[in-house]
């Protein structure tokens, strides 16, 4: 209840006029570029991982070839969207969450308010914007460096023809797919930063440091589970016919 | 011209936060233009009544009004309330007891902020008052640093000049001269004075310093366990014996004022 009347809120103040450039600048670049060397870094072993394991299962009944079909659809579609949401959400979120509650035990978004400016406004629209539009980016980075992974894994570890897996990539995944991601990305951007900025907006000046330590550890749970179990229902959604 | 609205004017306010009663019938009118100065022991409800005087808390019943116009009544979950109540807010200038400086931004863009957000002046102009400013609470050299770099009484000093930076109507002021020195509380206190001789501010100052009081109050009020024990024209006030203003004064243990 009180989760929708913020969500209310912070809709309004979110399309309401574009966000403070400063703020959206900052977030949306610690939220994109900051979350690439993690992002990288966990992609490219999980691209290799889909190709390890995918090839010690086809491999028993000759069905090595199918390698890229395996590793373009389960990566492309499911794996790469859900590991960027939650991994890149969890480092987003915790920030998020943590430089609002701590504004809220200093006073700091009371100042704002006697200053007569809108802390929805000034501190959780930008927010919402930025982590929007860098998660959706994200999931395509990590499509492109979890499938190259894959593919380095694929044709130099398992000795699978390159061309055959590109192939089999191009056929199975089309440009819906990736457009599929993208959308995923959106939604799932758009839920980190909500429940993120939920928590940390909850925060009470009582609570102290403590407070803080707790909206932290809500936003990063709480965003990671709705991500995974939004993900199966939008899954259905995009491509169960 | 017919007679200047009280600048601030409460009703019986009362808060209480579950069994614990704050605030009890609190009535007093601060005419424009005046400086009160709030005494009280620690943990009296001081903090809470100047919140309730900005609308960041609701007294549980009452009437506050700001020059004239009722604060209680206004829905701040609808947005024509909450548009009134930040047009009034824009009379205000406050100083939260812990300065509740925006971590994020340097000294000098903290004092801009209000300007940035309200004043329609050039940058220029926003930089020439910020240094005015900053050098009036004796911190011009400390513009570009970050609050964190910062000792109590200058994130006291920085959040004084950033409340009075767009030159409100009404200034709070949460204990501004607890955490100073005695030459900087001294000097803060003429720059109250001086503010409120040249633009005709108001204040209301929270404090726990009787010196304080003697020296730049117009009227005195003090408050203990949440009910305003005495309030007035400060002469009147120290003139009427009271004991709990007398002990308060004296700094004395004896008297009604008990550490529980
Ligand atoms: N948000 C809140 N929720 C619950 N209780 C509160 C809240 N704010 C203040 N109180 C209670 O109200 C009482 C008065 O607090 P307040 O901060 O107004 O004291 P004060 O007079 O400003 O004291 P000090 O001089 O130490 O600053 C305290 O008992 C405090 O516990
Ligand atoms: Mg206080």
């Amino acid at each position: 209840m009180e989760f929708l009347h913020f969500v209310r809120r912070a809709l309004v103040a979110q399309f309401n006029g574009p966000p403070p450039r400063d703020e959206f600048v900052r977030h949306a670049l610690d939220a994109g570029v900051g979350s690439l060397p993690l992002l990288t870094l966990l992609t490219i072993f999980a691209g290799m991982n889909l190709s390890v394991q995918a090839y010690g299962t086809f491999v028993r009944f000759g069905g090595q070839d199918l390698l890229g079909l395996f590793c373009g659809v389960g990566g492309i579609r499911e794996l790469y969207p859900v590991m960027a949401a939650v991994i890149c959400g969890a480092r987003i979120g915790a920030t998020l969450a943590a430089s609002l509650a701590n504004m809220q035990i200093s006073e700091q978004v009371e100042a704002l308010e006697v200053m007569a400016v809108d802390p929805m406004r000034l501190l959780v629209a930008p927010r919402l914007w930025a982590v929007t539009l860098m998660l959706p980016l994200l999931c395509g980075y990590a499509d492109v460096v979890g499938l190259a992974a894959s593919y380095w894994a694929a044709t130099e570890q398992m000795g699978v023809n390159g061309g055959t897996f590109m192939e089999q990539v191009r056929d199975i995944v089309h440009l819906g797919d990736l457009a599929a991601g993208v959308f995923k990305g959106v939604v799932f951007g758009w839920l980190v930063a909500i429940v993120s900025c939920y928590h940390g907006y909850r925060a009470l000046k009582r609570d102290g440091a403590e407070g803080v330590g707790v909206a932290t550890n809500r936003a990063i749970v709480h965003s990671a589970v709705l991500c995974i179990v939004l993900n199966m229902f939008l899954s259905a959604l995009l491509y169960v016919r | 011209m017919a007679e200047q609205q009280p600048a601030i004017t409460l009703e019986k306010v009362c808060k209480s936060f579950g069994p614990n009663r704050v605030l009890h019938e609190v009535s007093l009118t601060l005419p424009a233009g005046k400086i009160m100065v709030m005494l009280g022991p620690s943990g009296t409800g001081k903090s809470v009544l100047l919140r309730c005087l900005v609308g960041l808390m609701k007294p549980d019943s009452g009437r506050i009004f700001i020059e004239g116009q009722d604060i209680t009544g206004l829905d701040e979950r609808r947005s024509a309330g909450r548009e009134q109540m930040f047009a009034l807010r824009r009379k205000f200038g406050m100083l939260f007891q812990d300065g509740a400086l925006f971590d994020d931004m340097c000294v000098g863009d903290n004092v801009a902020f209000p300007l940035r957000q309200h004043a329609k002046l050039s940058e220029r102009e926003i930089a020439a008052r910020v240094a005015e400013d900053l050098e009036r609470v004796g911190l011009k050299n400390a513009q570009r640093k970050m609050p964190a770099e910062l000792s109590g009484g200058m994130r006291k000093r920085v959040a004084f000049a950033r409340a009075i930076a767009l030159r409100p109507k009404i200034v709070l002021c949460d204990e501004p001269s607890s955490g100073l020195d005695p030459v900087m509380s001294a000097t803060l206190d003429e720059l109250i004075l001086d503010l409120h001789r040249t633009l005709g501010m108001t204040f209301v100052v929270i404090s726990h310093d009787t010196a304080e009081a003697r020296k730049i109050a117009d009227y005195v009020g003090l408050l203990y366990k949440g009910e305003l024990q005495a309030f007035g024209l400060k002469d009147e006030v120290l003139r009427s014996n009271q004991r709990a203003i007398n002990q308060f004064f004296e700094r004395s243990t004896e008297g009604p004022i008990q550490v529980l």
